[in-house]
């Protein structure tokens, strides 16, 4: 890409925290070929953080990321990745990212940076100051100690307007793996947060005047924006409403599209009617409200609004006021939050895990999201909270922790579901207070090494649904039978893909799902009901190649994965379908050169095959097969003692996903025994450097030798 | 009748339909003719005993592109506007007033068209808006009436009701659909 291509605003910057040093770097010359997001983080790592850095120490660093489209009109297009050697991984630390949403990409990229790497430590704690070309590095003291809020609140009054502030809370100070970091007070990437404390980098706030430059024609991308948001569904995607309704030939009463005229934000000041048509663009944020999807429509009352990142008009970041919470619990009654961290409190209760309409399930969200999202404590995908859960009722705790600090901790309130027990437990755990404290804030992984405790425990545990490497499940099997395993066996955290995911729960019947998935993967046999499923096949394998690059994809463009791809749609007109080429149609009008879909999935592979590369690197083996692309026993069973491909079950065949991970190689273009690339199929990708040194380093598959 | 007439009327029978669309109304051919008749827009149409108007409207109403005709419970054909007011929710109008048949067959649809159970309480939602009472009461005289001993139900682990037809789903299989709809919220 030329330099003076749009979308990119052409610059990286770079923060030495240990000499102070400040400096700048051409985007384009380095990272131009692999977009923004993780492929920036990925090529800094590969190039400049050698294999077996800790995540702590101050040779690794934090590459806070956005991306081509962030900072455009582009709907949905407000993600910042941040990539680097990931704390929680287990049992030993490997590349990760964590991704937080709101506005700090775009006013990032306003302020003339693609990207942010911080390295090196700081000897006293710290905060960057980015506003355009100023940037400084500033003292932290009075802010060291403080929860996220405050530390946003007097970081903001400093700067002055217009600023967003990430910062860490106590938890990210402690150096705590599960640390997390949070933008504008709810919107936080897991893990990463005790990467920025061991650097002494309390926050980076940013202001930026600039903007982005649309180097194409401005008619058709507005004429292309317009177009996305007619084929815009309700949050993740789904496009039918959850009821029956004169504009929509389709319904799913599952689907997140839930708001409709008669619903109101009842805490909003003066309450909101909503009114008017579904299908008015100017009308899409009244879609989606995460409180009432995922608390049951008595969250209505307590809706303020929704809230979200740059440019979305989902807002899946769903503002409560529920003024209960302050007299019982001493918190703010207001708080927000999406998805998992919108439940983090709710889901430590086993009584109130899935619980809808349920008041006290409310203020335990309340207290939960208040508590996590000040202190910087992270769920990681709330398998913090299934820990928590078989620790406690499997008897592990009361057999491993000493009996005073047992004793210490009121399980009393925690058999009742009382939302108190969180005041306590909490902290404990950002504050890394306790034997108990300790273990939860280092991640899964921990309470295998530190207790003893057999990793297969967890692994063969439905319950727990976790996956390997520490982490839990993303949308596996019981969504998607084998495509949901091969995404989850490909990352070394959880898998963070939902371009799968949104595909077959878009709420549309089965067959209309299977003409659009002929069109895009080839044939209708490239996805099965959910627990109806046929066994592997090459179809399935390319929709889980696809789903892993666009994931790849959205991370570096900085649209919001958690919505697209778009390869569905409202539109009865379109057969319901999306566009696929959507992504590639933005990229080429925001750089001006002409890129299209293969070209720019090839990009995403690009990125892709290069964390493959890292993990390969730091693994110190070439034997991803046998040694990192795991499935727990867990996926082999069924509770009722069913046969694979029996309906109604998801249990999978261990030959027939060792067959559809061939497949998946093989589409990769990997060596299908280890599941490794080979060095022309680096060069192929225009990552033949890599490819160069992992061969030298006796890292690529050997058949090829 | 001139083409410039026929063009006119074929005009005002879509206008009369959409209007009655946006209203969320079905309408029959003989309502059609009637608002035509009052608007003075009818007066060439034959009239009874030498032709059937009606018969001619349908004959416009089949030639409108974007019109669909459903056959109502009532026996006689309505139309509307598939822009304005979709199949499925013509359907769920025409039954609006056969708590049974409605509930009958919006299970039936969903068993056989996605497939997948339902949630007892779709029915107290819009656009159903019934009292569970109503709901059970309908549900128990569908269970004593041959034609629909396909409507059943299952409850999940955690006590929800689900609704299905055996006419398209398995029990076995119902159950799962309706343990992984009913786990969603808690599978973000
Ligand atoms: S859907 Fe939610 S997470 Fe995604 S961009 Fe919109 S507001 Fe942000």
């Amino acid at each position: 890409m030329a330099v003076r291509s749009g979308g990119f605003v052409g610059k990286v910057l770079r923060v030495d925290l240990s000499t102070g040093k400040i400096s700048t770097e051409d985007t384009l010359e380095r990272y131009g070929a692999l977009l923004g997001g993780a492929g920036i983080g990925y090529r800094v790592l590969w190039d400049e953080v050698p294999a077996g850095t800790g995540p702590f120490d101050p040779a690794n660093k934090l590459i806070f990321a956005a991306g081509l489209l962030v900072g455009t009109s582009v709907p949905c297009n407000g993600r910042t990745t941040i990539t680097t050697i990931f704390p929680t991984c287990w049992p030993r630390p490997l590349v990760g990212s964590g991704h937080m949403g709101g506005h700090f990409a775009a006013k990032l990229k306003y302020a003339g940076y693609d990207a942010l790497i911080v390295e090196g430590k700081a000897d006293k704690p710290v905060w960057l100051m980015i506003r355009d070309a100023h940037v400084e590095i500033r003292d932290a003291g009075h802010v060291w100690g403080t929860g996220i809020r405050r530390t946003t609140l007097e970081i903001s009054q400093e700067m002055g307007p217009d600023c967003v502030v990430a910062a860490i809370g106590q938890a990210g100070e402690n150096q705590a793996p599960m640390g997390m970091v949070v933008n504008s007070v709810s919107h936080s990437a897991g893990g990463v947060g005790g990467v920025m404390g061991g650097k002494n980098l309390k926050a980076v706030a940013v202001q930026g005047s600039g903007a982005v430059r649309i180097a194409g024609d401005m008619a058709a991308w507005e004429k292309l924006i317009k177009f996305h948001l007619s084929i815009l569904g309700g949050n993740n995607q789904h496009v039918v409403p959850s009821f029956p309704t004169p504009q929509a030939e389709y319904y799913n009463p599952a689907s997140r599209w839930i708001g409709q005229p008669g619903k109101r934000w009842g805490a909003a000041k003066p309450p909101v009617e909503i009114t008017g048509t579904l299908r008015d663009p100017n009308r899409i944020a009244y879609r989606t409200n995460s409180a009432a999807y995922f608390l049951g429509d008595a969250a209505w009352k307590y809706t303020v609004r929704g809230n979200g990142c740059t440019a979305c008009p989902i807002r899946c970041h769903t503002m409560l006021k529920v003024p209960s919470v302050t007299t019982k619990y001493g918190i703010p009654d207001t708080g927000q939050n999406t998805c998992v961290a919108l439940m983090f409190g709710r889901s430590f209760f086993t009584q109130l895990a899935g619980q809808k309409n349920s008041e006290t399930a409310i203020e335990a969200c309340m207290v939960g999201m208040h508590l996590a999202d000040d202190l910087g404590l992270w769920s990681n995908y709330g398998q913090l909270q299934r820990d928590l859960r078989k620790l406690y009722e499997g008897g592990y705790l009361k057999a491993r922790l000493g009996s005073k600090e047992y004793a210490s901790i009121p399980w009393e309130k925690y058999d009742n579901a009382d939302p108190a027990f969180l005041l306590d437990l909490i902290p404990r755990i950002a504050n890394r207070q306790g034997e108990l404290g300790e273990v939860l804030s280092r991640g899964t992984g921990a309470i295998f090494d530190h207790w003893s405790i057999p990793e297969a425990q967890w692994a063969e545990d439905h319950t727990t649904t976790y996956w390997k490497m520490g982490h839990p499940k993303h949308h596996a099997n019981e969504d998607d039978g084998q495509c949901g395993v091969i995404i989850n066996t490909q990352y070394n955290r959880d898998a963070q893909c939902h371009s799968h995911t949104n595909f077959v729960r878009n709420g549309l019947p089965l067959e209309v799902q299977k003409k659009l998935a002929a069109a895009i993967w080839g044939s209708p046999d490239a996805l099965d009901a959910p627990g109806d499923y046929t066994p592997a096949n090459v179809p399935k394998a390319r929709r889980a190649k696809w789903s892993l690059v666009r994931k790849e994809l959205h991370d570096a463009l900085g649209v919001c994965n958690w919505m697209g791809p778009w390869a569905a749609s409202p539109l009865q007109e379109r057969g319901y379908a999306g566009d696929d080429s959507l992504e590639s149609k933005f990229v080429s009008l925001a750089t001006g050169q002409a890129m299209d879909r293969e070209g720019l999935d090839q990009a995403g592979e690009r990125i892709f095959t290069l964390h493959r590369a890292l993990t390969i690197r730091d693994m110190g083996h070439v034997d991803m097969r046998a040694g990192h692309d795991l499935v727990p026993p867990w996926v082999f069973k069924d509770q009722n003692g069913a046969a694979p491909f029996t309906k109604g079950s998801i249990r999978m065949d261990p030959d027939d996903i060792a067959r559809a991970m061939e497949y998946f190689y093989e589409i990769m273009g990997w060596d299908k025994k280890t599941g490794a690339p080979g060095k022309a199929r680096y060069a192929e990708l225009g990552l033949a450097d890599v490819g160069e040194a992992l061969d030298a380093a006796g890292l690529t598959p050997k058949a090829e030798k | 009748m001139s083409e410039a007439n026929a063009d006119d009327l074929a005009q005002a029978v879509l206008d009369t339909v959409r209007e009655a669309s946006a209203a969320m109304r079905l309408i029959a051919a003989d309502e059609i003719l009637e608002q035509l008749l009052a608007r003075g827009v009818a007066t060439q149409l034959p009239t009874p005993p030498e032709a059937n108007p009606c018969l001619l409207l349908a004959a416009i109403l089949a030639g409108l592109p974007g019109i669909a005709a459903l056959n109502s419970l009532s026996g006689r054909p309505v139309y509307h506007d598939l822009a304005l007011l979709s199949r499925t929710y013509a359907r769920i109008l025409d039954r609006k007033d056969a708590t049974e048949v409605l509930l009958a067959e919006e299970i039936r649809s969903n068993s056989r068209d996605y497939p997948r159970p339902v949630p007892v309480e779709l029915f107290e939602k819009t656009p159903f808006n019934l009292a569970p009472e109503t709901i059970a009461a309908a549900l128990k005289t569908l269970s004593c009436d041959q034609e629909f001993q396909d409507i059943t139900s299952l409850t999940t682990a955690a006590g929800a009701v689900y609704l299905f037809s055996t006419l398209y789903l398995k029990r076995g299989y119902a159950v799962f659909l309706a343990e992984q709809e009913a786990s969603l919220a808690g599978n973000p």
